[in-house]
């Protein structure tokens, strides 16, 4: 494979230094069968031992590799480079996110919303351990698709809500909170719709739908919101219109 | 905030870790347990297993059958009282993370699926598709969010453990964030960093997976036990090192040469594609010498033939084998064969442990890939892995609480601030604050990877082995003239390379010096010059201990209670 | 030490970024549209209501070239604000009818269908028939 150049040019922060971020290039050799990740270690390991960002398993399934590859929220470990390569990949940290260092970004607060919408089983009696919970293949399809998120926050960088609105609970943890509400041996939907029709719930949500456009996994966030407000605003009109069967 | 304490601190928020937490946790609700990850939890290596885990469920099975296989699979170098130990609780794990949510792949009946593997008489793993560690690890981190007395210490790399007197005390770490170093107190400290796989250039591990726990360990006096029996996985995508999981050969997929033949037929006629991995990466490998493999770009390669299971099989139990094909070989396997060839996926030894993770020091336990208990013995069979974290991390997590109860007193304060500020000058004034070397951190890492890979692989022999051990002594010299560029304190990934690869290389050296010493092949340690298993001389473990010059190889007794060692036959 | 992280802060022309945010502000734009002619018809009631020469100076205000244009471009807001719910109704199933969710373009294809009938049956009551 002949060797190619292109320029890479990322954004770069270092707060001892550094009072905003700042565009550096380098001039790299690439492959066809290189991604962005690529690019990025071979300038830390060759060029600029400085530049720093996030990676593990380069393979898709950690989450740790999200950054904006020429402006849209990617994994780097699974974007080609001659599928970007437009003579200059330009590398950003994730939108809508303090940056720590370089690419390095602060997501802590995603963290705490996705503990705030009890991502476990919730149930009363718990049985024995000497037995599975029957669940059959059924009732998995019904909540497989939002069991896939990896947490990278590329969904949370591509949503203009979260870039505005800090205290939106935002598309992943929104998306794993329905596939605990739709796990069959869950009991905790009413806590979690509780938490959700709120406005820093999923009624701040307007229906953007970049959430799953990005999505490397295919979660759909943007049709778990909507479901959510479905299923939040039916609790709500049965509270008010059956209290007597709402609590049960 | 330089200082905490907690009366239990892990180490490595994997499966391994997460569940002793958890279990911890159970164990005594009043208990502060600290989670100290160099990476968030949910990037864990555990996210990329991909086949399954194994339990006895099912009538047609027995714990003696699974004890058997997996004795039989490590060649009788697992610690037959452990394995015992080991099947009887892997059923009751599957059906608590089934109960925390874990989403187990079902038959029509409702009831947890079982898929055949390698190495395993009947099937007895259970999956999740082909995400089994991605639904694992996240079931296990989002439970672990259940408990508000663990704490979690997000990106704090353990740069050594705090040692009082004679027993361990906790760990001092770097808080990647703030730059600077904390001292964590504890009465009981569980090491669960995983294995070592990037101290090989071609692996299936993350580039998290550095050894930490490893060092740590050793460079407290702990010895690493079985260093030398290193997993290399057969189906690897070749130039990444992807790892194509054995579920793809369990569903029925084949192993196939350039001439298309099912080549495992001259090496394993009676087991075939699923025989143990050991075995099936040997065949690779001489399949190659003998000329009939593939040749591509990344060298030479097998292929992995997945085509008469048909796409409804392969997307509905190998859906990610596809995807990964598709992206990372531009290919799609229902009409090609996969390529793939051997490389470093699991460290079968470790920190040295007993059944309940305690080490030698008092207060250290281990578990996971990172301890050697042992029950994968000199090969790991498929899918025990996993199972292993899990039965391991409860019971160490509870043998934690046992332990603490007994303790009366944390560390006291005046050893922690000495041990603090020695660590601050060792890490800041040392290392990080070395002027000018000569030497880069990636071209030391890039030269160990390469040796090891070439003289520490597969097959290895006297020569190639002393070589590595020398070589290794030479780059631990280059090593101290490794000076770093970034001088930044907040989230300095260069620093945190530099004490990854210090560990490396420490660990490296264990597992070349431990690999010389043992003059006989078993399982997965192949030594061409000792070609025979020779249980007269080393039906025994290996223990490397560490020293200022060459590791000490000491040697242990294999525990043998009911399986008499016979040849390894399938 | 004063190093911290860099804060983040929303781009003032964050929608121009890429072409589904610029195609979200105009739907939404659409719905703010679509309320501001409800006002006009509004008026339209309350001109007919004041009498026929009220009504005949509000139609010819309506005729004028400035006005068509307005409609013109109010229109097209409305039925890209129309066209761009319609095929968001697919991507959002909370019921589930059938077993797999519905694809969007049939979703989208049967409310486009009802929509122009609905719209035809208005049209042909206002303009002559019955």
């Amino acid at each position: 494979m002949a060797d190619r150049d292109v320029v890479f040019r990322v954004k770069r922060y270092r707060p001892e230094k550094d009072s905003k971020p700042s565009y550096q290039r380098y001039r790299i050799p690439y492959r066809d069968d290189m991604v962005v990740l690529d690019g990025l270690n071979y300038i830390k390991d060759t060029m600029d031992p400085t530049l720093t960002f996030r990676w593990s398993c380069r393979m898709g399934i950690c989450g740790s590799c999200g950054a904006n590859v020429n402006g849209q929220p990617k994994l780097t470990c699974g974007t080609y480079i001659r599928d970007v390569h437009r003579g200059v990949v330009t590398v950003d940290p994730l939108t809508n996110f303090p940056i720590i260092k370089d690419l390095v970004v602060d997501f802590d607060d995603f963290l705490n919303k996705l503990a705030s919408v009890k991502p476990y089983i919730v149930r009363e009696d718990w049985g024995d351990l000497t037995k599975e919970y029957v669940q059959y293949p059924e009732d998995i399809e019904a909540y497989k698709q939002q069991s896939m998120c990896i947490n990278c926050m590329l969904c949370y960088a591509a949503c203009p809500v979260v870039g505005a609105n800090p205290h939106f609970v935002g598309p992943a943890a929104a998306a794993l909170a329905l596939r605990y509400i739709r796990d069959s041996r869950d009991e905790g939907a009413d806590a979690r719709l509780e938490r959700l029709n709120t406005k820093s719930g999923v009624w701040e949500c307007t229906f953007v739908g970049e959430c799953s456009v990005v999505c490397p996994k295919d979660v759909d966030p943007a049709g778990a919101l909507q479901t959510l407000k479905f299923l939040a605003t039916m609790r709500h009109m049965k509270r008010l219109l059956m209290p007597k069967m709402a609590s049960r | 905030m330089e200082r905490a304490t907690y009366d239990i601190v892990v180490v490595g928020g994997g499966g391994a870790g997460l569940r002793a937490a958890i279990a911890a946790a159970e164990a005594d609700p009043s208990l502060t347990i600290a989670l100290v990850s160099k990476v968030y939890p949910m990037r864990s290596h555990t996210v990329s297993a991909e086949g399954g885990t194994a339990a006895v469920l099912r009538d047609y099975d027995s714990f003696e059958l699974h004890a058997l296989d997996t004795i039989k699979g490590s060649d009788f170098l697992a610690d037959q009282d452990a394995v015992e130990f080991f099947v009887q609780r892997c059923p009751e794990e599957i059906y608590q993370l089934e109960h925390w949510g874990c989403p187990w792949s079902r038959d029509p009946d409702g009831r947890v699926s079982q898929r055949a593997f390698g190495g395993m008489s009947v099937k007895r793993t259970v999956f999740a598709a082909d995400k089994v560690g991605f639904h694992i690890l996240h079931t296990l981190f989002q439970t672990s969010m259940k408990y508000p007395q663990i704490h979690r210490f997000d990106e704090y790399f353990v740069t050594t453990l705090l040692v009082d007197g004679n027993a361990c005390a906790g760990v001092i770490a770097l808080d990647l964030r703030g730059g600077q170093m904390i001292a964590i107190g504890a009465k009981a400290t569980i090491l669960a960093t995983g294995g070592c796989g990037r101290v090989y250039e071609f692996t299936t591990n993350g580039f998290i997976k550095t050894g930490d726990g490893m060092a740590l360990a050793y460079r407290a006096g702990v010895p690493l036990k079985d260093m030398e029996m290193v997993q290399f996985h057969p189906t690897c995508l070749p130039g990444t090192g992807i790892l194509i999981t054995e579920a793809a050969r369990g569903e029925g997929g084949y192993l196939i040469n350039k001439d298309g033949e099912r080549y495992m037929q001259r090496y394993l006629p009676g087991k075939m594609e699923l025989g143990p991995r050991d075995i099936l990466s040997r065949s690779m490998i001489m399949e190659m010498k003998a000329g009939r493999a593939f040749k591509g770009l990344y060298g030479e390669y097998l292929g992995l033939d997945l085509r008469h299971l048909g796409e409804a099989t392969i997307d509905k139990k190998l859906p990610m084998v596809r995807e990964l094909t598709e992206k990372y070989m531009g290919l799609d396997p229902i009409n090609e064969p996969i390529p793939v060839r051997p490389g470093q996926h699991y460290m079968m030894g470790g920190v040295s442990t007993n059944i309940r993770g305690e080490t030698a020091v008092p207060g250290l336990y281990a578990v996971g890939e990172t301890a050697c208990v042992s029950i994968n013995g000199a090969n790991r069979l498929g899918s025990n892995s996993l199972s292993e974290c899990l039965v391991f991390g409860t019971a160490t997590g509870r043998a934690a609480v046992e332990f603490v109860k007994k303790k009366p007193a944390f560390p006291g304060a005046a050893t922690i601030r000495d041990a603090l500020k020695k660590e601050e000058a060792r890490v800041f004034d040392g290392l990080f604050g070395r002027e000018r070397g000569k030497e880069t951190v990636a071209g030391v890492r890039v030269e160990m990877q390469q040796l090891m890979e070439r003289d520490v692989g597969i097959f290895r022999e006297t020569t190639a082995l002393s070589d590595a051990c020398t070589k290794l002594a030479n780059l631990r010299e280059r090593f101290s003239q490794v000076a770093l560029t970034d001088k930044d304190r907040v989230f300095n990934t260069e620093l945190t390379a530099v004490l990854e690869l210090d560990f490396m290389l420490d660990v490296a050296t264990a597992i070349a010096h431990s690999a010389l010493q043992r003059k006989e092949s078993r399982g997965a340690h192949s030594r061409t010059d000792f070609p025979d298993r020779d249980d007269a001389n080393f039906l025994k473990h290996s223990l490397a201990f560490r020293t200022d010059g060459a590791p000490r190889i000491d040697y242990a007794p294999v525990t043998i209670t009911k399986w008499q060692p016979v040849e390894r036959k399938y | 030490m004063t190093a911290r992280p860099y804060p983040w802060k929303r781009p003032r022309g964050w929608w121009l970024r890429n072409p589904r945010y610029l195609s979200f502000q105009l739907r939404e734009a659409g719905g703010v549209v679509s309320a501001l002619y409800g006002l006009i018809l509004l008026n339209m009631l309350l001109q007919l209501r004041a009498g026929e020469s009220a009504y005949t100076a509000f139609l010819d205000t309506m005729r004028t070239p400035p006005m068509l244009y307005v409609n013109l471009v109010l229109f097209g807001l409305v039925v890209f604000h129309a066209v761009s719910w319609f095929m968001l109704i697919g991507k959002a199933q909370p019921i589930r009818f059938t077993e797999k969710p519905i694809p969007w373009k049939s979703a989208f294809a049967v409310n486009l269908v009802l929509w122009l009938g609905v719209s035809g049956a208005v049209v042909y009551l206002i303009f002559g028939g019955l």
